[in-house]
């Protein structure tokens, strides 16, 4: 019972109740109602005590002692930087699943048995181990979850279950059109490669191992980034006493943390649509990122400002315009959410089909009205007692004392952050709402996006610079649509990515002579494949089976030879400048050499990657190579070309799937090739880099 | 003997953990049921008003008016100007909503201490002469299609209990939803809506609950300041006494629509709440659902795995409700294979005693989730409010528990015998129309 608070009176006294209050009048007088009761003193906030110490592995405890009803929670979570998941996306939560799916004693029947026999529960996650139960029982449930915690067994039957489980998830996720916003919404904020933005489909989540689960918690589960918050029927001396006997022996190592870069900012709003069949409603979302956390200096003028729009009751901009005045919504919001890595902001509501148009206009009214207009006194006083009064709710949860607890340790905040939580907020003043608003509210920088009706599209075209909407199916993949490249980001710095993705400029310019050997498989047969290149300008392929020659290719820098299946092929001009070009591992940078350009058409998903679009333009401006560069690596994942040949224009595309690395330079290991339907995989096994190569075997006669 | 004797222990047991609710309960002149518990651990106060109607109170033709009047009673009253009933609430640091059932109509407002008498001021208005005009009645007509389009139309599965109910109710008014027909509602006219709060509205049909921090004595001086003058109902208040035969024979259907996962749903009628073969059926979905190791998701889900999500819970109301049975089908799952699987345990509770192992994680199960159910100021004066009105004895909020406690294995065999049988059944396929998930 540390504090004790009276600003909750002068925040409460509302402007709108003017008249004072009137006694308590006889029976024989009739009331007279139109007079509203003004309240009495303002009530004591009281924010109860939390007890905090560290154990000898590092683990910290936080206890709240509440005997209101003969029950606990104990809840270990740890503090993790999130990671990228890539095309195992999915792991790291069927690992936090899977530590109560099995011990090294226990099976999951087992386990769930114990758990259910004394009516509690136990739940774990990728980042989290909690559990419940009347405190009469607290022993049984320590002692499960130190099992779960200490000796997770990961059983291979258990992931395959989870993986059928979850595949089965996805589809019937793709109906839900909330589940369908969040994930476009998480898509377009952040990109597909970051952590926020990358989700799990069929294929990531089939090439899941059990070796993944396991070295995933073998990495983070570590006391050094755990605490364990005790709340309920217990005192901080049995706490002390239980953490200790349960969690002491636990030991683990100095956790990674990572850092991921903020997403580009939009210089224009773009529409995301994803047609949802038989849709009666239009899901919108108006998002992006944010970099915002709870330590920002104006983190509580973001939160009034939220408030003010969307925050939470009836009488927020967002509610009294679309749902009181307009009647489009059962209920508009928004959200400012803070984050360790990168924030986001959200304003959204369901409307019906026909209004989707008109209900985007107004959220962007609203939120570009808190940026030119001040707030006036009487709404900000509002917005205070909103949030004063949630405040002070919110303490009915002893839970709630805990989280404060929890939140001043990990960011290092004052101690009496929250204690003095209703005066920083008294203070806020309508120009800091003002300030937070032209910096936080983003009305012509936002995403856009919408799941609904297909019948709608059109009317959403308009909202987005040059009318492109980005088009995203139900399970989260791009349908159609390309992100238009951000400002500073060209063909040339995407080029300039690749290189350094490779091992440097600098390291492949002084490679003389590379020479590369693999196996092609193409239908049930196995061909070798050599390559070998000298000075950037000549170039020699050749593919034998057993000691059968299947092709060779001479280019000697001015000449090319070609033969296949012994016979002798005729060779044109443009056979010429294709041999060049192959040769040359700079091509890139002097595309006008050979009459050719290089357009960035933007960025799209492929592959599940979000990538770079690099064109190749022929002199009257005609695409004839597409080249896919991860946004996140800079590295060249996919190609697709075009070919005139006798019978039309061919399409081939190649995918690059593994890298090996040479001398600290980066080349292609396993790549398939389709080449018009047909299937070809190609493996490198060697890769020599200036071995010993003599001009005569580029010889043309 | 034995038996007994653990019993006896048993309640000792509960009689020690259980928080014992204290509250005081008694009736203006006019009807209004006031309960009050004074708590004083948090400096907030739940002001709540339960009114008698629901769904069920609702003729054909014009369904869908309860739930519509919990949106309308928001709009303001004679002294309170249209929209400004949540600023008073919200300025006040407060919070306010309300919900609607088959069965009652739900206000609370949830106000710091010092606002007791503000919130009283407002819930006395709403009943009094709450604001009940066109323009609040065609606004929010639209504001409750878009939540029926927001909660049912466009959500998956969404039709399933407005579907389960239409299957398993052909006489009972349980056969509609509280969100009601939309066509209803564009017929309603004003005057329709004017005699439904007339008829409902009045303090003769409504609890007022009240909980958290403020003195009983002062709080009935106040209640007795804006509660006394309200006059008395005068119309009658329909309630229907229709019954709902059971064990009419199995009712079967499919329904399709654009979710891809097969969904089997089942409903069977039970007894009504509060006899001691409801506390049989309650204890026995307990049984088939409650945790990991219950048996539907032991054997569906977790052994045999033929569903995502499988479990049959208590849809308890005050006329005989029903138990609802789901069953989510996992991915390449024949939907028949996951119902023979879920009868087959439905079977297993008929032929087999449940062992004393089961029974006593049944119980422990069964008292944890009672004593940890009452942690706020709001849920005790809403189960307050509940077990008056359904029950006429507030005081189950500290003694249902026992009712629980005297069911016996052989009770719950019993029960499971006469009610969970395919004639009292209604089963539904949701099965996938490929034409309907096409783009």
């Amino acid at each position: 019972m540390k504090l004790i608070y009276t600003l909750f009176a002068a925040l409460l006294v509302s402007t709108a109740i003017a008249q004072p209050s009137k006694k308590i009048t006889p029976k024989a007088t009739p009331l007279d109602r139109s007079i509203v009761p003004q309240p009495g003193p303002a009530p004591k906030i009281q924010i109860g005590k939390a007890t905090s110490f560290t154990l000898q592995n590092g683990m910290k405890v936080i206890v709240v002692e509440n005997h209101k009803l003969p029950n606990v929670t104990y809840s270990l979570s740890l503090n993790l930087t999130p990671i990228a998941e890539g095309n195992k996306a999915g792991y790291i939560s069927i690992a936090g699943d899977l530590l109560s799916a099995g011990t090294t004693t226990k099976s999951k029947g087992q386990i769930d048995e114990a758990i259910d026999f004394i009516g509690g529960s136990l739940s774990t996650s990728a980042s989290s181990v909690s559990g419940s139960c009347l405190s009469k029982h607290s022993e049984t449930l320590l002692a499960l979850m130190q099992d779960v915690l200490l000796h997770p067994s990961f059983p291979i039957e258990e992931l395959e279950k989870t993986r059928k489980q979850m595949i089965s998830g996805l589809t019937s996720e793709k109906t839900d059109p909330n589940a369908v916003s969040d994930k476009i919404g998480n898509v377009v904020r952040y990109g597909a490669r970051h952590p926020y933005g990358e989700f799990m489909t069929e294929s990531t989540l089939s090439n899941i191992t059990r070796e993944d689960l396991m070295g995933y918690y073998q990495t983070y589960f570590s006391p050094l980034v755990a605490t364990l918050v005790v709340v309920g029927d217990v005192t901080p001396e049995q706490a002390k006493t239980s953490a200790n006997k349960y969690f002491g022996e636990w030991t683990g190592n100095v956790v990674p943390a990572r850092t991921y870069p903020a997403p580009a900012e939009l210089k224009a709003n773009q529409v995301a649509f994803v047609a949802m069949p038989g849709a009666v409603q239009s899901v919108i979302d108006v998002t992006y990122a944010v970099s915002l956390n709870i330590t920002s200096s104006d983190y509580l003028a973001a939160t009034v400002l939220n408030n003010i729009l969307g925050g939470s009751g009836f009488q927020t901009r967002l509610m009294q315009n679309l749902r009181e005045d307009k009647a489009y919504t059962y209920g508009a919001y928004s959200s400012m959410s803070p984050d360790d890595v990168i924030g986001n902001f959200s304003a959204g509501a369901s409307v019906r089909n026909d209004v989707s148009d008109s209900a985007i206009v107004q959220l962007l009214f609203e939120m570009d009205r808190l940026c030119t207009e001040a707030v006036s006194a009487e709404t900000l006083k509002s917005a205070k007692s909103i949030m004063s009064g949630a405040f002070a709710r919110r303490l009915e949860n002893a839970g709630t004392v805990a989280q404060f607890a929890y939140n001043i340790s990990k960011y290092n905040l004052p101690a009496d952050y929250y204690e003095t939580y209703l005066e920083r907020l008294n203070a806020i003043t309508a120009e800091d709402v003002q300030a937070a608003a032209k910096k936080y509210l983003k009305a012509n920088n936002c995403y856009i996006s919408v799941v609904g009706n297909k019948d709608i599209l059109e009317k959403l075209k308009p909202f987005s610079k040059n009318g492109e909407v980005m088009q995203f199916n139900t399970d989260g993949s791009v349908s159609k649509g390309i992100i238009p490249p951000a400002a500073g980001v060209t063909a040339a710095t995407v080029v300039e990515a690749y290189y350094a993705a490779n091992g440097g400029k600098d390291k492949f310019k002084k490679v003389k002579s590379l020479k590369q050997e693999g196996k092609l498989k193409v239908g049930g047969a196995s061909i070798n494949i050599e390559t070998l290149t000298l000075d950037n300008q000549m170039l020699r392929v050749e593919m034998t089976m057993g000691p059968m020659k299947v092709s060779t290719q001479i280019f000697d820098g001015t000449k090319l030879f070609a033969q296949s299946m012994g016979k002798d092929q005729p060779t044109e001009e443009k056979d010429i400048l294709k041999a060049k070009m192959e040769a040359d591992f700079f091509l890139r940078d002097h595309m006008a050499d050979f009459g050719y350009s290089l357009n960035l058409a933007g960025s799209i998903m492929r592959n599940e990657k979000e990538v770079y679009m690099l064109e190749t333009l022929d002199a009257k401006k005609k695409v004839v190579k597409t080249e896919y560069f991860d946004k996140a690596s800079g590295q060249l994942i996919s190609t697709l070309s075009v070919e005139e040949g006798p019978e039309g224009s061919v399409t081939s595309e190649t995918n690059i799937k593994e890298f090996m690395t040479v001398d600290g330079m980066t080349f292609p290991k396993t790549m398939q090739l389709n080449a018009g339907g047909q299937l070809l995989d190609i493996t490198m096994e060697k890769i020599t880099i200036n071995g010993k190569v003599s001009k005569k075997a580029f010889k043309v006669d | 003997m034995k038996k007994v004797i653990l019993f006896v222990a048993l309640l000792s047991t509960f009689a020690a953990q259980a928080q014992n609710i204290k509250f005081i309960e008694y009736d203006l002149p006019n009807g209004l049921h006031v309960i009050l518990h004074e708590d004083h651990s948090t400096p907030i106060v739940a002001v709540t008003v339960l009114y008698h109607v629901g769904s069920k109170n609702e003729q054909v033709g014009r369904t869908g008016m309860a739930h519509f009047f919990e949106h309308l009673l928001f709009e303001g009253s004679d002294n309170i100007g249209r929209g400004e009933y949540a600023k008073y609430v919200e300025n006040a640091g407060g919070g306010l909503n309300a919900n609607t059932t088959q069965d009652r109509t739900f206000y609370y407002d949830l106000m710091p201490s010092n606002q007791l008498e503000l919130g009283l001021w407002l819930e006395s208005e709403r009943m009094l002469h709450a604001k009940v005009e066109n323009k609040g009645i065609e606004t929010q007509r639209e504001v409750v299609k878009e939540e029926k389009r927001m909660r049912y139309d466009n959500q998956p599965y969404g039709n399933l209990l407005p579907e389960a109910l239409k299957h398993a109710y052909k006489k009972h008014p349980y056969a509609w939803s509280p969100i009601g027909s939309m066509e209803d509602l564009n017929a309603a006219k004003d005057e329709d809506f004017v005699n439904f709060y007339k008829t409902f509205y009045v303090p003769n049909n409504a609890v007022l609950s009240i909980a958290g921090d403020m003195n009983v004595e002062e709080t009935k001086k106040l209640i007795a300041k804006y509660f006394s003058d309200i006059p008395k109902g005068t119309n009658a208040i329909p309630r229907p006494t229709v019954k709902e035969e059971i064990n009419t024979g199995e009712v079967r259907d499919t329904i399709y629509g654009k979710d891809e996962l097969a969904m089997i749903v089942q409903a069977y009628h039970i007894p009504a709440q509060g006899t001691p073969e409801f506390y049989a059926v309650d204890m026995l979905n307990t049984l088939l659902s409650n945790g990991e190791s219950s048996r539907l998701n032991k054997s569906m889900v977790d052994e045999q795995q033929l569903s995502l999500y499988c479990g049959a819970f208590t849809f308890n109301l005050e006329d005989p409700g029903l138990t609802l049975a789901f069953g989510l089908t996992n991915m390449g799952v024949d939907p028949k294979t996951l119902e023979d699987g879920m009868n087959k345990e439905f079977d297993k509770v008929k032929e087999e005693l449940i062992s004393e192992k089961e029974f006593e994680k049944l119980r422990n199960q069964v008292e944890s989730t009672f004593v940890s159910g009452n942690s706020t100021v709001a849920g005790i004066a809403e189960s307050l409010a509940n077990y008056h009105t359904y029950y006429g004895n507030a005081n189950l909020i500290n003694t249902d528990i026992e009712r629980y406690m005297k069911v016996t294995r052989e009770d719950m065999m019993a029960a499971a015998r006469k009610y969970y049988t395919p004639e009292n059944r209604v089963v539904l396929y949701f099965l996938n129309d490929p034409k309907l998930s096409a783009n």
